[in-house]
């Protein structure tokens, strides 16, 4: 198999992402105020308790891991689990699957493209905003090449979470109900709406397991300096993490897949 | 011809839905499903909160009680929006493939018509764990249970939910002009948790956005503050009921405006 | 009220698109591009449909049939000219438009997806406000024409594609109205289904006089139901007129078929070129030929010739 193949599909989802240009424009918009509300309500909240650090976390810190987490969550959302369900209910399913290429392998790829557009459009410049903002409070270093591989494995562990929530649309037609359930875990247990350094200990140590951790909190940790990424060790600590989750998703995810199919296959979908 | 009056819509409305409820009883799983997500996106709600204040206890004054009542309040705000109006989020594929052009072949209001076709039970959900914190809250704080307090209890939480099915039609329509704008929705489906919190935190010219723009400080923090600082209560909270009313209205003729102006070549 | 049902006069529809360009650059550009252009989808069409007609509306994919349909039910306003639908301007009046009117849009289903299809009737009576003996007289009609046992009870998205196109007919017809729209009725059905689709379509024009427009690609449903055709092709009317006086302009055409071992080839002849039996004789040259048919050109063949000449 060639790379070109792939590259193709990611050029296609550019080209597609970029047809909405006032849908990107307003969707830049709106997530600035998002920004704007994140950051009212952590000063409010930092002013009211009188300390500057809360749990390790200084106001500067929280904010720069909201905004950042937000940004990361516009650049790794993903519908999978909406474009399954309507792929099953109008039967081109059937059409998807008879594509030379493996189904999971093609929608990654075919997803990559509006990840690139994301990226380029979301989160740099959130990423340039906070930088000038916080006047230098990222660290600037080899932190950011390590972000960017911690990044590419939160995509492939947020993949294989995706394509696991999926696969169940083969056996229910509750969408909605299967897709909240699962963005409700993600964002709750990843850090996205609450840093995770504000959870009570013991908590926080049991979702450090968890896989939800490696898509947002890991990268962002890494980024940061934060939960002991500034060493090598505990660097590759925290990768070996979100790499065992990304091999344990993928493969289980594949094998579910191939058994939900055929199941499905035999019963004449 | 006789007139289509509010009876006419309202005896219409109450036989989709209850035809409505008839076929969802069929598909119970995904009935059961549903139920547990809601129940999930709330408890987690409910989750974030109490880290928030495990960790902070007060915010911009407000303490553990009033944050609760205020939270409580926007939940229950929102469930018509939820119940009434969640066929919004399809709006934009029926408009992007085409389907949308069914629904103006009736001799009936197409805002109606489209809304008409889901009601949302999940919502329910939504409102007995609102009323329950906000039950719970209003006891703890002491406000006292009169007549007066119910009614004005009823009155600034239906003027509260206008504000969010109001944010949500403008962001709902803006599919008609423009192609995948369907993050606007999302995103403000999510500002709606930041509802719960007093208004008093934003400042400057962000404080008018929120408050005139995207009316976010109407979903619970205005019309509240009737109930919970009778003795001061400011402007905007006696006339919310007003400004809800024209931001509804203003929602709804755009939402019509959109039909008129789309072009209908998704087919 | 006058005869006509429908009156058209100089109908002009434009739309803006964008230009866009190709490629992943092109993608870029167009991010920020002003260059739009516009496409005139109908231009100038003017028609008069007599109450009672069934009319052929057809042309070749993209020729403005939808466009003009979605104007006279008053979903689009034309840029400009006047139309009249039961002497209503339909844009104007939308919602009043609608009550004389019935459409059926091809594939997609206007009905409750998730209702037995009489709950469907039930509630399109109360919006329609139908009187209840004339709503029972119609359901009476509706048995007398067509078996409607094995759907009245079904959900709709339970149904086989020609039973939902059968309901969608049924409940375009429930509030008898003067016009019914059909756009693409019997797309994807198989033989049986189209006569049947056919016959109650007949059957209901007959009963009700109801104005019915007709879309199709399908050449059977104009044989069997239109006696006038209205074709329109780039946006332009290029004509309106009985089908018999159509085929009379290609009266020197003739289809001959021939069975050359086991398959039969057709060929279409003007014979104001060439002549019939010299072409037998060719043939019969170079290959045996077991069998001759002469037949008159088909509206098939009519319609294609029209469409590939052109306007």
């Amino acid at each position: 198999m060639s790379i070109r193949k792939f590259l193709a599909l990611t050029r296609a989802g550019i080209m597609e992402s970029l047809h909405y240009r006032l849908g990107i424009a307003v969707t830049l918009f709106a997530n600035l105020i998002y920004l704007v509300l994140v950051y009212f309500l952590w000063k409010a909240v930092y002013a009211s308790s009188g300390v500057d650090v809360v749990n390790g976390m200084t106001f500067t810190d929280t904010m720069i891991y909201l905004i950042l987490a937000t940004a990361l969550f516009n650049f790794l959302e993903m519908f999978v689990v909406w474009d399954m369900s309507r792929s099953i209910q109008s039967g081109k399913i059937i059409l998807d699957l008879l594509k030379p290429m493996d189904f999971r392998t093609y929608t990654f790829w075919s997803y990559s493209g509006s990840h690139v557009v994301q990226f380029v459009l979301t989160f740099i410049p959130t990423f340039i905003v906070v930088m000038i903002v916080t006047g230098g409070a990222i660290p600037m270093g080899l932190n950011l090449l390590y972000f960017v591989v911690s990044t590419l494995l939160a995509l492939i562990v947020n993949f294989g979470i995706e394509m696991l929530v999926a696969t169940l649309c083969l056996y229910t037609e509750s969408t909605w109900g299967i897709n909240i359930v699962k963005e409700t875990i993600v964002l709750l247990l990843s850090g996205a709406s609450i840093p995770l350094a504000f959870f009570p200990e013991k908590v926080r140590e049991v979702i450090s397991y968890l896989p939800f951790r490696a898509v947002y909190d890991i990268p962002l940790s890494v980024l940061l300096g934060k939960a002991g990424s500034d060493s090598l060790e505990g660097l590759l600590k925290l990768w070996g993490l979100q790499l065992a989750w990304a091999v344990v998703l993928t493969v289980a995810g594949i094998i579910f897949w191939n058994i939900s199919v055929k199941k499905i296959t035999v019963n004449g979908g | 011809m006789e007139c289509r009056g509010l009876k006419f819509y309202l005896s219409i409305y109450r036989k989709i839905l209850i035809q409505d409820l008839k076929s969802k009883m069929s598909y119970r799983a995904d009935f059961v499903i549903s139920t547990i997500g809601m129940i999930m996106t709330n408890v987690a709600g409910f989750i974030t909160f109490m880290i928030l204040f495990h960790n902070f206890p007060t915010i911009n004054g407000w303490d553990y009680y009033h944050m609760l009542f205020l939270y409580g309040f926007s939940l229950v705000a929102l469930t018509p929006v939820q119940c009434f109006f969640d066929n919004n989020w399809n709006l934009r594929f029926m408009v992007q493939s085409g389907d949308f052009i069914k629904y103006c072949f009736r001799p009936i209001n197409v805002f109606f018509y489209f809304m008409s076709e889901v009601f949302d039970v999940k919502g329910l959900g939504q409102l007995m764990f609102g009323l329950g914190t906000l039950v719970y809250a209003w006891y703890h704080i002491g406000v006292p249970v009169t007549f007066l307090t119910i009614m004005q209890a009823l009155i600034f939480l239906f003027t509260a939910s206008l504000f969010m099915i109001a944010i949500m039609n403008f962001a709902a329509a803006t599919c008609f002009w423009i192609q995948g704008s369907g993050y606007v929705m999302v995103i403000m489906f999510r500002f709606k948790d930041f509802a719960k919190y007093p208004a008093s935190i934003f400042s400057g010219i962000f404080k008018i956005i929120f408050t005139f723009v995207i009316p976010i400080a109407f979903v619970a923090y205005y019309p509240s503050l009737v109930l919970l600082s009778p003795d001061e209560v400011p402007l905007l909270s006696w006339l919310s009921p007003l400004i809800g009313l024209v931001f509804f209205f203003l929602s709804y003729k755009f939402w019509m405006l959109g039909v008129r102006k789309y072009d209908f070549t998704g087919s | 009220m006058s005869d006509e049902a429908i009156l058209m006069k100089g109908v002009c529809k434009d739309f803006k698109v964008l230009n866009r360009h190709e490629g992943l650059k092109g993608s870029i550009k167009d991010l920020f591009s002003r260059d739009y252009k516009t496409v005139s989808a109908v231009k100038d069409v003017s028609l008069t449909v007599n109450k009672g007609e069934i009319v052929g509306y057809l042309g070749p994919n993209g020729a403005g049939k939808s466009t003009t349909i979605k104007m006279m039910t008053g979903v689009l306003e034309p840029t400009s000219g006047e139309i009249l639908v039961n002497g209503l301007v339909p844009y104007k009046d939308r919602t009043k438009n609608c009550e004389n009117i019935g459409v059926v849009f091809g594939q997609r289903s206007q009905l409750w997806w998730s209702l037995p299809l009489i709950e469907s009737f039930k509630l399109l009576r109360d919006i329609y406000m139908v009187p209840q003996k004339e709503y029972d007289d119609m359901i009476a009609l509706y048995r007398s024409l067509v078996d409607i046992e094995p759907v009245l009870h079904k959900p709709v998205r339970q149904m086989s594609l020609g039973q939902r196109t059968l309901s969608d007919i049924l409940a375009a017809f429930l509030h008898n109205p003067g016009i019914v729209f059909l756009d693409e009725p019997t797309i994807g059905l198989d033989v049986s289904m189209k006569s049947k689709i056919r016959d109650l379509i007949l059957g209901l024009n007959k009963e009700k006089h109801t104005t019915v427009i007709l879309t199709t690609h399908d050449m059977g449903d104009v044989d069997a139901l239109c006696k006038r055709i209205v074709i329109i092709d780039k946006g332009s009317k290029i004509y309106d007129n009985d089908i018999d006086h159509l085929k009379s302009y290609f009266g020197s055409y003739r289809t001959l078929r021939m069975r050359i071992g086991d398959t039969w080839e057709e060929r279409l002849i003007d014979e104001k070129e060439t002549d019939v039996m010299s072409v037998i004789a060719e043939t019969q040259a170079k290959h045996k030929i077991k069998d001759i048919q002469l037949q008159e050109i088909s509206t098939e063949e009519v319609i294609k010739k029209i469409y590939e000449g052109g306007s």
